[in-house]
C-alpha cells in the first residue's frame, strides 16, 4: 500500500508557508519607508521598497552599537564554549575520579531546573564583583552551561580511546594528546555544540537584561525589546529592520547546520 | 591507567560551573530565607520563611500561578496535537522532506524577542490583523489591551513558534519505528488509520511524554513573550510566574522574596518533572533512542 503523497505535500506547503509568513512579514516592513505597517495585500506590493531602515541603522545610533555588542558577546563566548566543552568533556569521558558522578548529575539537572532561578543570584553576584554592565558579565555565564560539557562527555565516550593509549605508550603528555589527537577528532560534536552555543548566547534576553544598566552596553535582543517599550508611538520599520538584522546569523547558522542544530535539541539544548 | 584524580581539563569549566551555575542556586536558596534590598544591602536579614508564607498567601503570587497554568494548560494540548499532525505529514513524504523539515522547524531557532515583536506589530491597533478584520468588516481587536484576549494572543504565537520545534522531535521518535514492523502491519492488512493506532501511537508514547514535560518545563519559564508584548498587563492579566519574580525583584528590590518565588517555581518544575519520570519509568523504552536521519 503506497500512502497518498499529494495531499501531504500541499499540507506541508501551507505549513511551510505559514510558519514563514511572520518572518517574510518582518523582512517586508523593514524594506519599507516610515513606521507604518503595511496592513493590506496591495501595501505589501504598492509601497516602495528600500534600504532606508538599514542604511539609517548603518550609519550608527543605538542598534549598530546593540549588532556590536551582541557580535562581541558570542565571537568571544563560542571558542572559549567550544574549548571548555571539549576539555572537561574529555576528563569526564576518560577519567574516574572522586565526585564525577555528582559532576555529572549536577550538570545533568542544571538543565532542566528553570534557568530564572539563578537570576537575581547573578545580578548580585555581579554587583559585587563589579562586573555589572561589562562584557565579561555577559559572557562568563554562557561558560558555565552544562549542555556542551554533557554532550562532549557522551561523544568520547561512544570515541575509542585506542589512539590516546598508544600515544600515552609513546610518551607524548596530556596536553599534546589532547592537542594533537583529540581535539582534531572532535569536530563533529563540536559543530553540535558550537551552533547550538551560538543560539542560545545571540538570543539571550533575561540574563542581559538585568546584567546591563546603560544603553551602550545592550545586546540585540535586549535593545530591541526595550526600544519596542517607549511610550511614544513605536518605529516599526527601524525595529523590524534590527529584528531582520538580528534573525540574519540565526538564519545563516541554521542553513550551514541544520542537522547539528536539530541533533543539540534532541540532546536536550534546547532552551 | 587513568588518573584517580580529575585532569586540569575539567578544571575551567568546573570553575565556571561552581562560581555562575551552583553558587547562584544555592545562594537563592538562602536569599529565600532573607530579606535583601541590593540599595541598602547592610540591612539584609532573616526572615525565616516569612518570604514563603508571603507568597503562599499573596493575592499576585497565586494570580501568577492560575495565568501560568492556564498557559500551559491552553497550549499544549494543542500545540501536541498539531505538532503530531505535522510530524505525520512528514513521515509520509520522501522527497523533499528535508526541506519541509527545515521551513517548519526554523521559527524554533529564531530569537524569542524577535518572535514577540513581530507579533506585537501584527497585534497593533493598526496592524495587519485589524486591518484585516476591518477589510472584511469586523470591529477591530484590541488584542494586546483588551483582558480578554491577551493572554490568548500569547498563547497563539506560543502555539505558532513551538509547533515546528516539537514536530521534529515527534518525527524523530518516528524514525526509530523498524521499517519491517510498519511493513508487516501493512501486509496483514491493517489500514492506514488502524497502523497509526495500534502501532505508530505506542511507539511514541514516550516521545509523547518526553514532548509534554518539555513543553511544559518551558511553559512554566514563559517571560520574554511576556516583557515584549504586554509586560504583565492589562491589569495583571498576563502576569505569569516569571514575570512576577521579575518584577518583585528588579522593579521593587525584593530580592529575597523574588528568591522565594524562584524555589516555589524550582519545586513545581520538580514535581511535575517527578511525576512525568513515575510515568516513563512505567514505560520500557527509552525517551529518544534514534537520531535524525
Amino acid at each position: 500500500m503506497k500512502p497518498r503523497p499529494l495531499g501531504a505535500y500541499v499540507i506541508l506547503s501551507a505549513i511551510a508557508l505559514l510558519s514563514f509568513a511572520p518572518l517574510l512579514y518582518m523582512a517586508r516592513v523593514s524594506l519599507g519607508q516610515g513606521g507604518d505597517l503595511p496592513i493590506s495585500p496591495s501595501d505589501w506590493w504598492g509601497r516602495p521598497f528600500t534600504l532606508d531602515h538599514y542604511r539609517a541603522l548603518a550609519a550608527g545610533g543605538p542598534m549598530a552599537r546593540f549588532a556590536i555588542n551582541s557580535i562581541v558577546v558570542s565571537c568571544v563566548a563560542l571558542p572559549l564554549q567550544l574549548l571548555l566543552a571539549a576539555s572537561a568533556g574529555h576528563a569526564l569521558a576518560r577519567r574516574r575520579f572522586l565526585g564525577k558522578n555528582v559532576t555529572l548529575a549536577l550538570a545533568t539537572a542544571f538543565l532542566v531546573l528553570p534557568r530564572q532561578v539563578t537570576l537575581v543570584p547573578l545580578y548580585l553576584l555581579m554587583a559585587k564583583l563589579g562586573l555589572m554592565d561589562t562584557y565579561a558579565a555577559l559572557i562568563l555565564p554562557h561558560l558555565a552551561d552544562p549542555f556542551g560539557v554533557l554532550f562532549m562527555a557522551h561523544y568520547y565516550q561512544t570515541m575509542s580511546a585506542e589512539l590516546e593509549d598508544a600515544a600515552r605508550t609513546d610518551g607524548l603528555s596530556a596536553g599534546a594528546i589532547f592537542r594533537r589527537i583529540v581535539l582534531p577528532l572532535s569536530g563533529p560534536g563540536l559543530a553540535v555544540v558550537g551552533v547550538n552555543g551560538f543560539l542560545t548566547t545571540w538570543n539571550a534576553f533575561y540574563q542581559p537584561l538585568v546584567l546591563t544598566t546603560s544603553e551602550s552596553m545592550r545586546t540585540l535582543p535586549v535593545g530591541l525589546a526595550l526600544f519596542a517599550q517607549s511610550e511614544y508611538s513605536v518605529d516599526w520599520g527601524a525595529l523590524l529592520a534590527g529584528s531582520s538584522i538580528a534573525t540574519l546569523p540565526v538564519l545563516v547558522a541554521f542553513a550551514l547546520f541544520q542537522r547539528q542544530i536539530v541533533e543539540g535539541v534532541l540532546q536536550g539544548s534546547g532552551r | 591507567m587513568r588518573g584517580s584524580r580529575p585532569s586540569i581539563g575539567l578544571l575551567p569549566w568546573g570553575l565556571a560551573f561552581l562560581v555562575f551555575g551552583l553558587f547562584p542556586l544555592l545562594y537563592a536558596l538562602v536569599l529565600s530565607f532573607q530579606q535583601m534590598n541590593p540599595l541598602r544591602p547592610d540591612l539584609t536579614h532573616f526572615v525565616g520563611v516569612s518570604n514563603y508564607a508571603r507568597a503562599l498567601t499573596s493575592a499576585s503570587f497565586w494570580h501568577s500561578l492560575r495565568t501560568t497554568v492556564f498557559f500551559v494548560v491552553g497550549t499544549i494540548p494543542v500545540t501536541l496535537t498539531l505538532a503530531y499532525l505535522v510530524a505525520g505529514q512528514l513521515a509520509t513524504i520522501r522527497r523533499g522532506q528535508g526541506f519541509f523539515r527545515a521551513a517548519i522547524f526554523f521559527p524554533a531557532t529564531v530569537s524569542m524577542v524577535v518572535i514577540a515583536l513581530v507579533f506585537k506589530s501584527l497585534y497593533a491597533e493598526d496592524g495587519l490583523l485589524n486591518g484585516w478584520l476591518a477589510a472584511s468588516g469586523v470591529s477591530r481587536v484590541h488584542w494586546l489591551q483588551d483582558v480578554r484576549t491577551a493572554l490568548p494572543s500569547i498563547m497563539l504565537m506560543d502555539i505558532w513558534g513551538s509547533v515546528g520545534y516539537y514536530a521534529i522531535l515527534i518525527l524523530a521518535g518516528r524514525k526509530t519505528l523498524p521499517p519491517e514492523q510498519l511493513e508487516a502491519a501493512r501486509l496483514e492488512g491493517l489500514s492506514a488509520w488502524e497502523v497509526e493506532r495500534r502501532i505508530v501511537f505506542p511507539h511514541l508514547r514516550p516521545v509523547l511524554l518526553f514532548v509534554v514535560l518539555l513543553n511544559t518545563i518551558r511553559s512554566f519559564q514563559i517571560f520574554t513573550e511576556v516583557f515584549v508584548l504586554t509586560r504583565g498587563g492589562p491589569l495583571e492579566s498576563t502576569l505569569t510566574l516569571v514575570y512576577h519574580l521579575y518584577e518583585r525583584a528588579f522593579y521593587h528590590f525584593e530580592m529575597g522574596y523574588a528568591s522565594a518565588i524562584a524555589y516555589l517555581l524550582l519545586a513545581l518544575v520538580g514535581v511535575v518533572l517527578l511525576v512525568q519520570r513515575r510515568v516513563l519509568m512505567s514505560r520500557r523504552e527509552a525517551p529518544l533512542s534514534g537520531g535524525v536521519g
